[in-house]
Formats: structure tokens, C-alpha cells, sequence
């Protein structure tokens, strides 16, 4: 049953997200575009990652998805035209870094697969046998919350300060030039 | 396989209720609308005019489903759905009872906050997809609107979990009363454990949550986007907003979630606040009032009646108040009700070190 659901799931996103960079429109791209992190935000809850799927929900749906919309809504018609009628050729000048990317992922992803056995590693068995494990009951939001505090303080703290470069920069961009 | 039977029955008694509740919601609105304009409301139809939104729904679901021809077919119709389904599935976690709560999880309060935010692709959906200058501009509008009241909501709650020290909604619910787990003290001072009823209420622990609750309220209230915050909708500008388009059983569903919304943040606010399901009366003496009306029938009947009471100064409130500009609005939200709200967070901080302890 659950192996189903993952299954789904799987098929859903890598579904939708196939569709999203096919798509001719633009605007129906962008709203398949929720349908695929959302289904990321399901397996997330598949790896009992549930504070995470949540923040995937969040920021991403309510957040930067809705701006892309705005930029979309927003924007001028002639530029999205433009983006819509690219050339369809495979291999043209373009398109050289979307391929060298792609190659990338592939070559890493194959490097997975190759590498990839059925036994655990040590120290995940060892683990295992003292019980040291997330069971899906388990309220795991204290734990990251020590942990943002404790171990992953100076990361923490470092995207905070990055964030709030973001916004004074956001700041001073929108607002009125003195008219001297 | 009980609990699948189980699983199931309960959205569709949700979903029943919701539906009943709109029937009712509708009508209340329209009488108490009537009573505040000095005029009758609905007579016509029944006595006192009670059948008047049955007859209303009976016209909506039997007419045609009508697409502009320039519109995007399939987001046109996906819209309502998906707006009705995100406000729904925030009714997942919100508990009716002591224990009586859909889905028990420790994320409750953050999820339902994730959920309603897909609110917002769905009017966006539903404005683009019909094709119309008023639907788009209703749609940008409510947008920028929920966007931003969304903040003031997530920290007045920040500022209340701060004190609860826990997301789940069921144990927010149980440390607001004579179940509690933990001590409870009335503003910091006086423990209430014995004696329960209002005393043992979130906003009563600490004094600051009662400007909490009050941005909680007014941010809610926007986030619904109900008057004096329905500029995405003025109906003197731009029609209808983004549901200009729409007709039949779409705008049912469009209707539907709306009110749906308005329960959901009712019951949020009671629960978060003004203690979910436990009674408002304290035990006095030998008259343990708090201990006879605790059990879960009680317990539904206290959500029920509190978040009745909330709604119903929400169509006051509607009725009563003229609509904001769009700049009042964003003045209101941006310089008065955020930094409020990061004052509360600030002394809940502050509460939480110095003496709660």
C-alpha cells in the first residue's frame, strides 16, 4: 500500500515536471509546476520528513511560486512570446549549457546507481541494532529545533544574515530616488 | 479496516458540515446584513424567510456550466476545486474535542498555515484562467493582500506556540484547561489547574496574547478576504473580483470555500486562543461548573458555540465597517500589525525566560 503511494507519487512529480519544461504555455507550466512540489513535498513525508515537506509547501508554493506567477502576470507580453518561439533544434547555441548540465546530472546519477548495493553501510546497522532510529511517531520539530541551536548554529546564522542582506537589498531597490 | 471505514467518514461529516454551515452562514449573514441596514432581509421564502438559501442552492446546481470561450478551459475549471480542497484539508488537523481530532500530528498548526496558502494559487489560477481584466486585477489584488496579511497571522501564532511550546493542536487544546498536563497560570501569576474554565484560556496566560489575538483576528479577517478587507472583490469596482466568471456549481464551490475559510480561522483563533474545547466556566467552590461541562459532547458543543460567536462578529463586522484603500491596507499591515506582532513574539521571548520559566 504505501510502496503504492511513493509509486504514485513518483510518477506524479517526474509526470508533471516532464510536463512543466514541455509545455507551450507558459502559464499552465507554471501551474503544473505546484502539482510537482507538492508531490516533493509528499515524499519528503515518505522519508518522515515531515517539518521539511511542510516548509517545502510553504515557501515554495506560498512563496516563490506565487511571485513567479506575479512576474508572469506582470510581464510583457512581446518578451514572453519571444520565450515561447526559441528555436526547437536540439543542439543549438542555447541550448550548450542546459546540455552540459543535464550531462552532469546524468553522470552523477549513473555514478549512484553503479555505486548503489542492497546491504546498509556500518554505521547505519549499528545504529539499527541499538534503536537509535526516527520512528514516524516521533515529534522531531524539538530535535530540529536543538540542533538549529546547537550544532548548526553558525550555518544558521550565516543564511540568516544572507537573508537579510536579501531584504535590505530588496528595499533599496523599490524605493523613490531622492528628487534632488 | 475500521480505521479506513473510519478514515473516510469523517471528510464526509466534515464536508456535511461545512455545506450545512454555508446554508446557515448565508442566511445569518443576509438577517443580520438586514438588521444592521434597518430592513427585513430575506422574508419570502419560508417562514421568515429560513428556506431562502436552499432555494438559493437549489438555482445554483441546477444551471449550466458556462466557460468564457477566450478563457483556459481546464484552469478555468480547476480553480474552484482547488481553492475549495486547500481550505478543506486545513480542517484535517483542527480538533473538535478532547481527542476528537481528524489527524493527530505534531505539525498541526504549521500545516494548516502551509494548506491555506495554496488558497492563493487557486484565486490566481482562477483569475488568469478566466480570461477577464476585472478577474486578473481581483485575483493580483487578493494576492498581494493574503501575502502579506499571511504575516502578521504566522507571527501572532508564533507569539502564542511560543508560550505552548508545541505545534500540536490537540495538546494546545488539552493545556488550555482542567486536563492539562502541564501547570497553567493565569497572566503568569496565579495557578488555575483546579479551577479551569476561562482562566486556563492561552490569551489569559499571558496578557500580551490578547493583542495577539486581536492581529490574529483583523489579519484573519483579510486573509478570508472579507469586507472591511474585500477590496479583491469590490463588487463596485471590479464586479465580482476573480469569480466574475464563474456560475452554477463553481460558484457554489467558489461560496462554499469562502465560508469554509471563515470557519476554519474561527476555529484556529478558538483553539490557538481562547481555549478550544474546554468551558468557560470555572469550577467555584463546591460548584465544579468546569468539571460537569467537560466530556466530548461538551467538548464540540464549546467549539461549535465559540466559533459560532467568532463568525458572527465577522458579518458584524463585515456590515458595519466601510472598505479600505489599497494603500490603507498595506499601511495597516506593514507598519501597524507586523511590528505589533514582532513586539508580542519579543515578549513572549521574554515571558517564556523571566517567568514561566
Amino acid at each position: 500500500m504505501e510502496l503504492a503511494i511513493f509509486y504514485a507519487f513518483a510518477a506524479l512529480v517526474i509526470g508533471s515536471a516532464l510536463l512543466v519544461v514541455s509545455l507551450k504555455n507558459t502559464a499552465r507550466s507554471l501551474f503544473l509546476f505546484f502539482i510537482v512540489l507538492f508531490g516533493m513535498a509528499g515524499l519528503f513525508i515518505f522519508a518522515l520528513a515531515d517539518f521539511v515537506a511542510i516548509t517545502q509547501i510553504m515557501v515554495y508554493v506560498g512563496g516563490v511560486l506565487i511571485l513567479m506567477i506575479f512576474a508572469f502576470m506582470l510581464s510583457n507580453k512581446e518578451l514572453l512570446a519571444d520565450l515561447q518561439n526559441t528555436s526547437s533544434k536540439f543542439l543549438s547555441i542555447p541550448n550548450w549549457q542546459s546540455l552540459l548540465l543535464s550531462i552532469g546530472f546524468l553522470a552523477v546519477m549513473s555514478y549512484g546507481i553503479i555505486e548503489w548495493h542492497d546491504n546498509f553501510p556500518q554505521w547505519i546497522t549499528e545504529n539499527i541494532r541499538q534503536g537509535n532510529i526516527i520512528k514516524s511517531s516521533d515529534n522531531n520539530i524539538n530535535q530540529l529545533g536543538i540542533k538549529f541551536m546547537t550544532q548548526y548554529l553558525l550555518p544558521f546564522e550565516v543564511i540568516s544574515i544572507f537573508l537579510l542582506a536579501a531584504l535590505i537589498g530588496a528595499a533599496h531597490l523599490s524605493r523613490k530616488e531622492d528628487p534632488k | 479496516m475500521d480505521s479506513l471505514i473510519l478514515n473516510i467518514l469523517t471528510p464526509v461529516a466534515i464536508f456535511l458540515f461545512i455545506a450545512l454551515f454555508t446554508l446557515f452562514a448565508v442566511y445569518a449573514e443576509r438577517k443580520i446584513a438586514g438588521f444592521v441596514q434597518d430592513r427585513l432581509g430575506p422574508m419570502e421564502t419560508g417562514k421568515y424567510g429560513l428556506l431562502q438559501t436552499f432555494a438559493d442552492i437549489l438555482k445554483l446546481l441546477q444551471k449550466e456550466f458556462i466557460s468564457p470561450s477566450a478563457s483556459d478551459k481546464i484552469l478555468f475549471a480547476l480553480a474552484p476545486i482547488l481553492i475549495f480542497v486547500a481550505v478543506f484539508v486545513g480542517y484535517s488537523v483542527i480538533p473538535w474535542g478532547p481527542n476528537l481530532i481528524p489527524s493527530n500530528t505534531h505539525t498541526g498548526l504549521f500545516f494548516i498555515m502551509a494548506v491555506v496558502s495554496i488558497d492563493a494559487i487557486g484565486i490566481l489560477m482562477a483569475g488568469w484562467g478566466s480570461n477577464n481584466k476585472y478577474s486578473l486585477l481581483g485575483s493580483i489584488r487578493a494576492i498581494a493582500q493574503m501575502i502579506s496579511y499571511e504575516l502578521p497571522v504566522g507571527l501572532s501564532l508564533i507569539a502564542a506556540v511560543m508560550i505552548t511550546q508545541t505545534l500540536n493542536l490537540n495538546e494546545i487544546a488539552f493545556n488550555q484547561g482542567l486536563l492539562s498536563s502541564k501547570e497553567i497560570y493565569f497572566l503568569g501569576f496565579w495557578k488555575v489547574n483546579e479551577i479551569g474554565g476561562i482562566f486556563g484560556w492561552n490569551i489569559f496566560q499571558a496578557p500580551h496574547l490578547m493583542v495577539s489575538y486581536a492581529i490574529f483576528f483583523i489579519a484573519s479577517l483579510a486573509e478570508c478576504n472579507r469586507a472591511p478587507f474585500d477590496i479583491p472583490e469590490a463588487e463596485s469596482e471590479l464586479i465580482g473580483g476573480f469569480h466574475t466568471e464563474y456560475g452554477g456549481i463553481r460558484f457554489a464551490f467558489l461560496f462554499l470555500a469562502e465560508y469554509a475559510m471563515m470557519f476554519l480561522v474561527a476555529m484556529l483563533g478558538v483553539v490557538i486562543f481562547l481555549g478550544a474545547w474546554n468551558s468557560p466556566l470555572p469550577n467555584i467552590g463546591p460548584a465544579k461548573l468546569a468539571d460537569w461541562t467537560t466530556g466530548p459532547v461538551w467538548g464540540v458543543f464549546w467549539t461549535l458555540i465559540k466559533s459560532l460567536f467568532i463568525v458572527a462578529v465577522q458579518i458584524w463586522i463585515r456590515w458595519t465597517l466601510p472598505r479600505f484603500r489599497a494603500d490603507q491596507l498595506m499601511t495597516l499591515c506593514w507598519k501597524i500589525l507586523i511590528p505589533l506582532a514582532f513586539v508580542c513574539m519579543a515578549i513572549s521571548g521574554l515571558w517564556r525566560i523571566l517567568i514561566m520559566i
